[in-house]
């Protein structure tokens, strides 16, 4: 499937090399590390030392007196209005004031002539603390006896989602066999390589500039322009390149970000600030860990019923985009499964730990990790082989799930089959050597959402007069390949080559805004905005050649940077003289805009009730491992992954970001964890923040990535997401995978070696007691 | 405030000679590192672990650097041979392919390419993965100053956590390692999560000389890391395996030995209870691989 | 101490006489004081690979490389290996989906050619124990495994291996 819908394109459906990749593998692009101003001079953040504390005195007098030193901020530099993502919980500051809630927490920062100066300046700072009680566990911290983090939220209670559509008890009433369990996650970094940067500015008409690897630079616009108490258009926000991002602090404003334009405003020269990897690792921005409670209820036939779900996340110190990371997650419950009832209850809980907020897939892997391992202990007592239990429960394309998301393509069922082709399932299935496994996981996402406030995305098209296209848009490309695929997509429109169309890195002065690449929004929402923007800019083109060739504009053709006429090729114009003779003749230069919003509807957060994206994608993973019992340690053999994206515009990038999405969560299954003790974080580095290396993967044999393709009619030539979703339901691949390996069932994550060791010990103690008892028992 | 930093300040000297780099380790004694690959030193710097006034650089001494045949049959090799190089060498891999072994599992190409073998011993750290292998082929190592010049046994080396019996004017400069019987093997087994890169949860080497005719070990040597504040020799499991079969209750009598005599620490890297169990397995798979290896029909390849 | 030593770099086969103190690494030296900025400062403690740099054709991590030591010898960096003339293996990165962010990328085309300018042929396994010392967030590894072999055969067929 999909050779019909390629085979319409010149473009489209094809795999298109990274329009930016040339200048990466020179070495001539440029990150936010890479910038170098005259003058420059470079920052550095110093970080609070204790869990909890009242910050009593700040004194920078021998930090100021250093020679090199230029200036320095602390809290009460800035206005002290918070801000952050949400109006209810806006609890940020760009440097704290009189409290600090978790070790690492900016409390000042220094400008210098050079970081090593800038460093030995942050020794000097003399602040004095008073410590106070710490809390780091959520369930303790909603003890009424918990030190209260925040004055506004009674129990620490930072957010909360809830829902319940149908009727959980009825559904549990006609259910035929009733499971309960608990499932744990743990902190996850997003490991990017390019730790957080940026260059400010601040001029002497009051213009702030912003230099900085953000991936919604207009979020970080609109909160810049919050917490410094001035207008958002004295704000210029210039995206360097990404050097992957992934959510977390590049989806925000951060310290940084306000320290390097108050101090370029106070010293009257850019300063740069670039985080060490420690840093990365010790502050917020991370994913939610979770305690999942699943109650679940099955037919005989396997078919869902009724669940039940508790969540408690353990928040961190700040809010991020917690209170919709609360909800998310429950309301991906509802796919991509049918399930009639569903209960939901969510609490994010605010602890003296660094803080958590979106990391691709949000909190959406974790449920699934809970759900789908469930669902595989599920399928054994049924005596259900894992696929076909999955198969009975597809959501199918045209259902509304409970909590009302209307689903239009959702290719679900052939992902399961494809997948269970591509590994060979039937044949591996409970044949394979002792220790050895095969697991299935199933996730789905949405294509954006509609939130609250901004939710639309716009796109201009300025065709120059060579020819060439200028393409501006409020995205970011974070490495994820949004530069080529809506250069591919305004290609097409206009019938000419990927390469004539210039793609603009986002610049808050001359893009359009934009709400932000997140929630594998920006193909779909930005990818229809281009779409609409060039068939505006050809409607342009085709009046004026109908006016140059005397033709009809409906029966003009645009391919091959051509113009012409359908019914007399004879009649053809190239695309760039038509422009210039539309500039020099008619005066008129070509500039299509277009838009995309995905109509008015919106969730009622409160009920957790609507229809939150245009699109859903499915997705299915395999994955075969060897464990070695003598050790613990496992082995990834082989993965599959099978994925609706609809119709994959760039079929190259697609596989890139599924297979990226899938290793990250194989590190999360089995490696990553941010472990912290008493609010200290233990292993900031990379050394033991354990990501997948190339030796940890299969061979390339054993690797398969596979198109799902459906067409979907509100998507920009009928695409959907791709990558976020794919990894959505690895980790319990991994973790059903491990079962069929050991026999016992993980129920935290990661399944580190000590934890698998373990667990197959007490397994083997069990049955040697129970062969012992039964023998006694003859 | 980031715990790693930019470098601190130091004086850097660049001796071209042995005798140099004596001198200069008299001169300036304890405000002074020696800087071989540099790739632990550097961290510690960058962590403030340590702030020397001078750094001694090794890498423009040649006559550090070196594998070459000795008169007993053996090998030396040059304190400043790189990992890279003990990977790669067939005079290393021929005879002691162990030390290929260690080699082999050392960071990546990036890493190996600067790190050395003297480096290794001399950071004392009981991860250290070329100290068991050493000490389980009867290695000894040569310690100089301008004054004097010892020999001191891989397994001596290592008084107490962190530290080598080196004294401050004096210089690791070479690493012997005896001739080796035929019929004899070695191998060494390390432990970490990952397949590649991770520091040494637990690491176990066996070296053993094979009686081929009544087919028991004449000889075992068996070596830890990460079991104690030291690299450390399991001279109880050695025992258990001396002029014994290679028999299950052998191998399984071996590593409970093994488990007496380690004291490994729990950390939150590991627990001492998970790495109990790790060396009773690698004490297991390493004695026998080395049993393998030392049989007429590898042809008694160490 | 002020401690400026004027140190002599040859980088892509182009001499840089410096001024720098002793305790700058390689990798500073390079971006900060002789402005090339292809190499990447990431992790600082060779866990990453995003600062290799060959030197004497031999792949290191810049960051844990004192550029007082690295005088006399030959330093490569990815704006050595090409420019406007690319390096197949530059090419066969972008062209089989090798790139994504792009911050991994020069360290690992350099670790590239150190393992094909010594191993012409080499396996898959060859292949990821030479990039086992470069981390990647993006890809997965899998696509930079497949760039690496398609550069070892288009190097094979043309029968040469670098552009100058």
């Amino acid at each position: 499937m999909g050779e019909e819908f390629r085979n319409e394109y010149n473009i489209l459906g094809r795999p298109v090399a990274k329009k930016d990749g040339w200048l990466k593998v020179s070495g001539q692009a440029e990150y936010a590390d890479d910038i170098f101003l005259p003058g420059m001079l470079h920052g550095k953040l110093l970080r609070s030392p204790h869990p909890h504390a009242r910050i009593l005195h700040t004194d920078i007098s021998k930090a100021a007196a250093l020679p090199g030193v230029r200036a320095i901020v602390t809290g009460k530099d800035f206005p002290g209005i918070k801000y952050g993502n949400l109006p209810q919980t806006r609890d940020y500051l760009p440097l704290a004031i009189d409290r600090v809630r978790y070790i690492g927490e900016e409390v000042a920062a220094v400008a210098a002539i050079d970081e090593d100066t800038a460093e030995e300046a942050l020794d000097l700072i003399q602040v004095e603390y008073e410590p106070l009680p710490a809390v780091f566990d959520p369930v303790e911290a909603m003890q009424p006896e918990a030190p209260q983090l925040h004055e506004h939220a009674a129990g620490n209670i930072s957010g909360h989602s809830a829902f319940h559509f149908g009727d959980v008890e009825v559904g549990f009433a006609n259910s035929d066999y009733i499971r309960e369990d608990i499932f744990e996650t743990q902190p996850l970094k997003h490991g990017m390589l390019e730790p957080h940067a940026c260059v400010g500015t601040w001029d002497n008409t009051g213009k702030i500039t912003l230099r900085t690897c953000k991936m919604s630079p207009y979020v970080v616009w609109r909160q810049l322009a919050m917490g410094l108490g001035i207008e958002p258009g004295r704000i210029r926000v210039i995206q360097s390149f990404v050097g992957g991002a992934f959510s977390g602090g590049k989806q925000e404003a951060m310290p940084m970000d306000f320290c390097a334009v108050l101090l370029a405003k106070k010293t009257g020269r850019p300063v740069k600030f670039v985080h060490t990897m420690d840093e990365v690792l010790t502050i917020g921005h991370m994913r939610h860990p979770m305690r999942i409670w699943l109650r679940t209820g099955v037919k005989t036939d396997g078919t869902f019923q009724a669940q039940h779900c508790k969540v408690t996340a353990n928040g961190g110190a700040y809010s991020s985009i917690g209170q919709f990371s609360m909800y998310l997650g429950g309301a991906m419950l509802n796919l991509p499964y049918r399930l009639p009832n569903i209960k939901y209850e969510a609490q994010r809980v605010y602890t003296n730990n660094g803080f958590c907020g979106a990391l691709r897939g949000h909190t959406i892997p974790q449920i699934c990790y809970a759900r789908d391992s469930q669902l595989d202990t599920i399928a054994e007592h049924l005596g259900l082989d894992p696929i076909e239990i999955r198969h009975r429960n597809a959501i199918q394309p045209g259902d509304t799930t409970s909590n009302g998301f209307r689903i239009t393509t959702f290719g679900f069922d052939e992902c399961l089959d494809r997948v269970a082709e591509a590994s060979g399932w039937r044949k591996k299935r409970g044949n394979l050597p002792k220790y050895r496994g095969i697991g299935v996981g199933c996730g789905s996402l949405i294509s954006g959402a509609r939130l609250m406030g901004h939710s639309a995305s716009a796109a201009e098209v300025r065709i120059q007069e060579d020819g060439s296209v200028q393409l501006t848009t409020g995205s970011t490309d974070v490495g994820q390949g949004a530069d080529t695929v809506l250069s591919m997509i305004a290609a097409e429109v206009l019938g000419v080559e990927v390469d004539d169309v210039r793609f603009q890195r986002v610049d808050t002065d001359i893009t359009p805004v934009d709400p932000g690449t997140f929630g594998s929004r920006v193909t779909f929402w930005t990818g229809n905005a281009v779409k609409r923007a060039a068939e505006d800019a050809r409607g342009q083109l085709a009046q004026l050649a109908a006016q140059k060739l005397g033709v009809d504009a409906q029966d003009l053709v645009f391919r091959n940077r051509q113009v012409f006429s359908q019914k007399d090729q004879q009649r053809c114009v190239s695309v760039k003289e038509l422009v210039r003779w539309g500039e020099f003749h008619l005066g008129q230069v070509i500039t299509g805009r277009g838009a995309y919003a995905a109509g008015e509807e919106l969730i009622n957060f409160r009920t957790g009730f609507g229809n939150i994206s245009p699109a859903y994608t499915p997705s299915a993973c395999v994955v075969e491992v060897e464990v070695d019992p003598g050790t613990g340690h496992v082995t990834i053999t082989g993965i599959w992954g099978a994925d609706d994206s609809g119709f994959p515009l760039n079929p190259l990038a697609v596989k890139g970001q599924v297979l990226g999405s899938t290793v990250m969560h194989i590190g999360q299954a089995l490696y990553e964890d941010l472990i912290r003790i008493e609010g200290k974080v233990m292993n900031p580095s990379l050394r033991d923040y354990k990501m997948p290396l190339s030796t940890d993967m299969p061979k390339l044999a054993d690797v398969a990535h596979i198109n799902v393709i459906t067409w979907e009619p509100s998507g920009p030539f009928g695409a959907k997401e791709a990558g976020e979703g794919a990894g959505t339901g690895v980790l319990a691949a991994v973790a059903n995978a491990v079962y069929d390996a050991i026999g016992v069932r993980l129920k935290r994550l990661p399944m580190s070696p000590d934890r698998i060791f373990f667990a197959l010990k007490q397994r083997q103690n069990e049955l040697s007691m129970q062969e012992s008892s039964s023998i006694d028992a003859k | 405030m980031s715990s790693l930093r930019r470098l601190p300040k130091f004086e850097y000297l660049a001796p071209v000679t042995t005798d140099e780099v004596c001198r200069l380790l008299a001169a300036h004694a304890s405000e002074a590192k020696l800087f071989a690959g540099g790739t632990d030193l550097i961290l510690q710097m960058r962590r403030r672990e340590t702030v020397p006034k001078y750094i001694i650089g090794l890498k423009s001494v040649p006559e550090l650097t070196f594998v070459r045949e000795t008169a007993e049959g053996g090998l030396a090799i040059g304190a400043m041979t790189t990992i890279q190089t003990l990977l790669t060498s067939p005079m290393i891999r021929k005879r002691y392919g162990v030390l290929a072994e260690v080699a082999a599992g050392i960071g990546g190409p990036e890493l190996r390419n600067v790190a050395t073998i003297g480096g290794n011993l001399a950071g004392a750290l009981p991860c250290a993965d070329f100290p068991p292998a050493l000490i389980a082929l009867g290695a000894t190592a040569k310690l100089k100053s301008s004054a004097s010049e010892r020999i001191v046994p891989v397994e001596e080396l290592f008084p107490s956590f962190g530290k080598t019996v080196a004294k401050p004017d004096e210089l690791f400069t070479e690493i012997h390692l005896p001739n080796v019987p035929a019929f004899s093997g070695g191998v060494y087994l390390k432990f970490h999560d990952r397949h590649s890169m991770d520091m040494t949860t637990l690491g176990v080497s066996a070296f053993v000389s094979w009686d081929e005719e009544s087919r028991v070990f004449r000889d075992v040597k068996i070596a830890l890391a990460s079991s104690a504040p030291v690299p450390m020799r399991a001279k109880k499991a050695e025992a258990v395996l001396r002029g014994r079969a290679l028999t299950e209750d052998a191998l399984e009598e071996a590593s409970r030995a093994v488990c007496e005599e380690a004291n490994p620490r729990s950390s939150w890297r590991a627990t001492r209870e998970f790495r109990f169990e790790l060396l009773r397995t690698l004490t297991k798979r390493a004695i026998r691989g080395a049993q393998e290896k030392a049989a007429p029909a590898m042809g008694g390849t160490p | 101490m002020n401690g400026l030593l004027p140190m002599s770099l040859r980088v892509n086969g182009e001499r840089h006489d410096i001024l720098a103190p002793p305790w700058r690494t390689l990798l500073e030296a390079l971006r900060e004081i002789i402005g090339l900025t292809g190499t990447k400062r990431s992790c600082q403690e060779g866990q990453c690979g995003t600062c290799t740099v060959l030197i004497d054709g031999k792949a290191v991590n810049s960051c844990l490389y004192l550029a007082v030591e690295a005088q006399g010898k030959d330093i490569t960096t990815i704006e050595g290996v090409g420019k406007e003339h690319l390096h197949q293996i530059q090419k066969s990165f972008v062209q089989k989906g090798g790139v994504q962010c792009g911050f991994c990328t020069p360290g690992l085309i350099l670790a590239t050619k150190s393992l094909l300018d010594d191993t012409p042929e080499p396996s898959e396994d060859q292949i990821r124990e030479a990039i086992v010392g470069h981390l990647c967030r993006c890809t997965g590894y899998i696509q930079i495994v497949e760039a690496i072999q398609d550069a070892a055969r288009e190097m094979a067929r043309q029968g040469s291996r670098s552009d100058g």
